[in-house]
């Protein structure tokens, strides 16, 4: 374990994925200074330790069946997992959140930040021989922006695309109508071999069960709603993987995942607190297995909805923030792993200035805070009440969420003695991001999950993007932010975006948008043969080469073991 | 007979129909929608509005509900169950690979519960009151009481986890062995799902059979064959346990479309291929076609079993042949 400097975690240019999926995992610093006393989770990178082991098969765990194995049309987490080692990208992010080449060697910025060349490397083939070519960039590009295609992952990264073509066989342009330093973001992107679609839709192929790979594995077998095993391709041109098979094994379950990895039949799953809990005291668990734990660039917080007339003043959204303890949650609901955030962004992203200390938790000033906003509880009901409206609201939560259900708990405790009433309202997913897209809810409980590296606030919080077109869904309004996100966006010069930053920071601090709450730590259970694990902001697997670099010794007791 | 039968299956269609229009309704105006059900709580993903403007027009959203749903009658009544919004499949073939899933497990564990209650029932209905009842009682009750996804886990720890007697969860191995070992290595991973399934509805039927044996034994008929000279065993399952049978086989009648729902929780905990799941993810990512391509299965499967069921009385029961 080492620590990572910060000067490290550079600004690299380009940006892109907004909220995209969850990626996972790791690497951060313990540099924020929380009430709550946090771990030392360090960014691990046992990528020097040891000798590799070639061979071997690597069994991990899928939460759910992909939908697809159609890098464009991909839309969460289980088919990021199996695309990683299948499907290459123009461009990568390293560990560090920087970008790199991949599929491209390299890459140029017209002076007007508008334009973008791409310089394809040589040799690279999909797994029948074919070259990678620029048609087939220019394909995919073309695809994603087809109104017929539903690419929800990176439609938003093209949404101001003005043209693509390809230049030579090799190379391609890319011009977009606004200027955003963080574009080149959303060319860490899978291509499509077009031969292999000419004339069809993308969408209804079987094809997109059975990809063509211009990666390091290819899909060997894939049993409906069981396993999707891989297997080495020969094609392969890069630095190869260490396993010679990875098998995926859909396993819905936390609870179950925990008890295959003691058994042997898994490698690795993420995990929750509980089951983290339960490890420390498992004997046979500490023998054989060893938890992982990072920070990434995930958050949680509550979103208030500032169209409503609870939380239009500025004061309310400071007074709700400082009723929240988040030392507390911090200590009790965390145990100590997750840090307290005082704007949209995790610790360990660039973006995020930990000279900022987040608001402290003060029921007495909040009070205060709420009766200079004009909230007293006139009628002596216990409730504080504003032009005969009482301060009372629903607190909406995803059903799916254990810990973000708890917060609401806690929160509205605090609440209740502060003469708010907050009915926390768990409701299934679906239902829950309808009302919240659409604004129709006065608090939500959230988890923001970052997908890259882009720290761009612009699409969350810019008075421009409130629903139906945008994402601000909490209707946040502040010119000041308004006109630093402006300027951020046409800023190339990394250390200035940077500065830029701090001080939206220092404003969503002082004037914030939502209650944010804390980015907490992710969790792994891996079997100790697993080696050769790098963490990074971006999780085990959302970065390059992330798991392509882990090796397995042979383990005794998974063969003693049951197999699977 | 013929004539019922007829009346019988003229009756099913407009309660088919009934069925599959409360269904579309439900799960059309439930909240939530395929666009805002991409992603998870874990994953907290979200989806932009244009993208998500894109995906209603794609799925044919935008469409007024009576279009629709005339559209989707048209493809049924053509045998055409329309494609997964998910993966784009037909929804027929997503159904057909996770048909004998589901089939083999509930299978097992409808004549597992079966052979165990029928004696169980006869025995503890023979002396009701007696020791055997009285403790066949409490370990049902018992049983029952258990809630499934615990029971599992305990099991799951106990027998694969810390003795390694039984897989995990899974329908085969992976590789799976071939011929008789592999339908052995197939047995094995139903064993465990298999048992959660039986032990909860083995105390309900257990005590259904009771009961019938019960109200029988105390009949005239019963006392009749005991001074015929029949044996206590005899009068019992001869005589007795028949006539308890008729409740027993209308509530078959009920459980056999349960064959192909499945069960989310089991088929969640064992990672099984099955119908429950497919229902289950189906409903959460607001699937539409194939939740209704599934509810209209368990609707055809319904009336099909009641009406199996109401044949089968009638041929266990003389009665009922007559008034039909």
């Amino acid at each position: 374990m080492r620590r990572l400097p910060l000067a490290i975690l550079l600004f690299a240019l380009g940006a892109c994925r907004g909220s995209e999926q969850t990626a996972g995992p790791p690497g951060a610093i313990a540099r924020t200074p929380t009430v709550a006393a946090a771990p030392a989770l360090g960014f691990l990178d046992e990528s020097r330790e040891g000798t590799p082991v070639e061979g071997g098969i690597l069994r991990r765990r899928l939460v759910g069946e992909p939908a697809t194995l159609n890098a464009v049309l991909q839309s969460g987490l289980p088919e990021q997992q199996v695309l990683q080692y299948v499907s290459r990208q123009l461009l990568d992010f390293d560990a560090q959140l920087a970008l790199t080449p991949g599929l491209a060697q390299r890459w140029e910025v017209s002076d007007d930040g508008l334009e973008y060349r791409f310089f394809l490397e040589r040799q690279v083939f999909w797994e029948d021989g074919s070259a990678v070519t620029s048609a087939d960039a220019v394909f995919t590009i073309r695809q994603i922006t087809d109104p017929k295609v539903p690419s929800p992952v990176f439609k938003p990264l093209f949404e101001d695309l003005e043209l693509v073509e390809p230049l030579d066989a090799r190379s391609f342009r890319v011009r977009f109508r606004n200027r955003d330093a963080l574009h080149a973001y959303a060319f860490a992107l899978p291509l499509l071999p077009e031969r292999r679609f000419s004339e069809r839709s993308i969408v209804k192929t079987r094809e997109n069960r059975a990809p063509l790979s211009n990666g390091p594995y290819r899909v060997a077998r894939w049993k409906t709603q069981e396993s999707i095993e891989l297997e080495r391709n020969p094609r392969w041109f890069g630095v190869p993987g260490h396993f010679d098979r990875i098998i995926f094994r859909i396993v819905p379950e936390n609870a179950v995942a925990y008890r295959a990895i003691v058994e042997g039949s898994l490698d690795e799953s993420w995990i929750d607190q509980s089951l983290k809990e339960r490890s420390a005291k498992d004997r046979r668990f500490q023998s054989c297995c060893r938890i992982v734990e990072f920070y990434n660039l995930d958050y949680n917080y509550i979103a208030l909805n500032n169209r409503s007339p609870l939380f239009s003043d500025s004061r309310v959204r400071r007074a709700m923030t400082m009723l929240l303890d988040r030392p507390a949650i911090v200590s009790g609901l965390y145990h100590g792993s997750a840090r307290i955030i005082s704007g949209p962004w995790a610790p360990d992203s660039p973006a995020y200035d930990a000279s900022v200390t987040p608001l402290p938790f003060d029921p007495a000033a909040a009070a205060e805070l709420l009766d200079r906003a004009g909230w007293r509880d006139t009628n002596g009901n216990g409730t504080r009440d504003r032009n005969g409206r009482e301060f009372e609201f629903d607190l909406l939560s995803s059903a799916g969420s254990t810990i973000g259900g708890q917060i609401d708990e806690v929160f509205s405790g605090e609440l209740a003695r502060a003469g708010i009433r907050a009915h926390v309202r768990p409701l299934e997913w679906s239902a829950f991001v309808e009302r919240v897209d659409s604004g129709d809810y006065e608090a939500a409980s959230l988890a923001w999950a970052a997908s890259d590296a882009n720290p761009d606030p612009f699409p969350f919080w810019h008075s421009s993007q409130f629903p139906p077109h945008g994402v601000n869904n909490a209707f946040y309004s502040n010119p000041v932010a308004d006109r630093l996100m402006e300027e951020a966006r046409r800023e190339l010069d990394p250390a200035k975006r940077r500065e830029i930053y701090h001080r939206l920071h220092r404003i969503f601090r002082d004037d914030p948008p939502v209650v944010f709450v804390v980015n907490a730590s992710q969790k792994y259970a891996f079997r100790r043969r697993v080696r050769g694990l790098v963490t990074s902001p971006l999780g085990l697997y959302g970065f390059w080469p992330g798991p392509l670099s882990w090796w397995g010794v042979p383990d005794d007791s998974v063969t003693g073991g049951r197999p699977q | 007979m013929i004539r019922y039968l007829v009346r019988r299956l003229l009756l099913a269609i407009p309660t088919l129909f009934g069925i599959v229009v409360l269904v579309f309704l439900l799960l059309h105006l439930a909240p939530g929608s395929p666009a805002s059900a991409v992603g998870s709580p874990e994953a907290g993903r979200r989806v932009s509005a244009a993208a998500r403007e894109e995906m209603r027009k794609l799925y044919g959203l935008d469409r007024p509900l009576p279009e629709r749903f005339v559209r989707w009658i048209g493809r049924v009544a053509r045998f055409d169950l329309g494609e997964s919004f998910v993966d784009r499949r037909p929804v027929s073939e997503r159904i057909r690979e996770a048909l004998p899933a589901t089939l083999a497990l509930n299978g097992l564990a409808l004549f597992f519960t079966l052979a165990l209650a029928v004696p169980v029932g006869v025995a503890a209905g023979g002396r009701p009151e007696g020791p055997f009842d009285r403790a066949s009682a409490v370990v049902l009750f018992a049983l029952y009481s258990m809630p499934v996804f615990w029971a599992a886990l305990l099991l799951q720890t106990l027998l694969s986890v810390e003795l390694g007697w039984l897989p995990l969860y899974g329908v085969s191995s992976d590789p799976a062995p071939g011929g008789i070992l592999g339908l052995a290595d197939r047995l094995e991973h139903l064993a465990l799902p298999v048992t959660c399934l039986t032990y909860g509805s083995l105390a309900f039927f257990a005590r259904l059979v009771r009961a019938g044996v019960v109200e029988a034994r105390s009949q005239d008929f019963v006392t009749a064959a005991l001074a015929r000279g029949l044996s206590r065993r005899q009068a019992l399952w001869r005589h007795a346990f028949r006539n308890a049978l008729l409740p027993l086989v209308t509530l078959l009648g009920l459980l056999l479309p349960g064959l192909l729902s499945g069960s989310v929780i089991v088929e969640r905990i064992f990672a099984w291929p099955g119908l429950g799941r497919l229902y289950f993810d189906s409903i959460l990512s607001r699937d539409y076609p194939v939740v209704l391509g599934l509810s209209l299965l368990g609707g055809v499967a319904t009336l099909a079993a009641t009406l199996a069921a109401d044949i089968a009385a009638a041929i266990v029961d003389p009665r009922l042949r007559e008034e039909a």
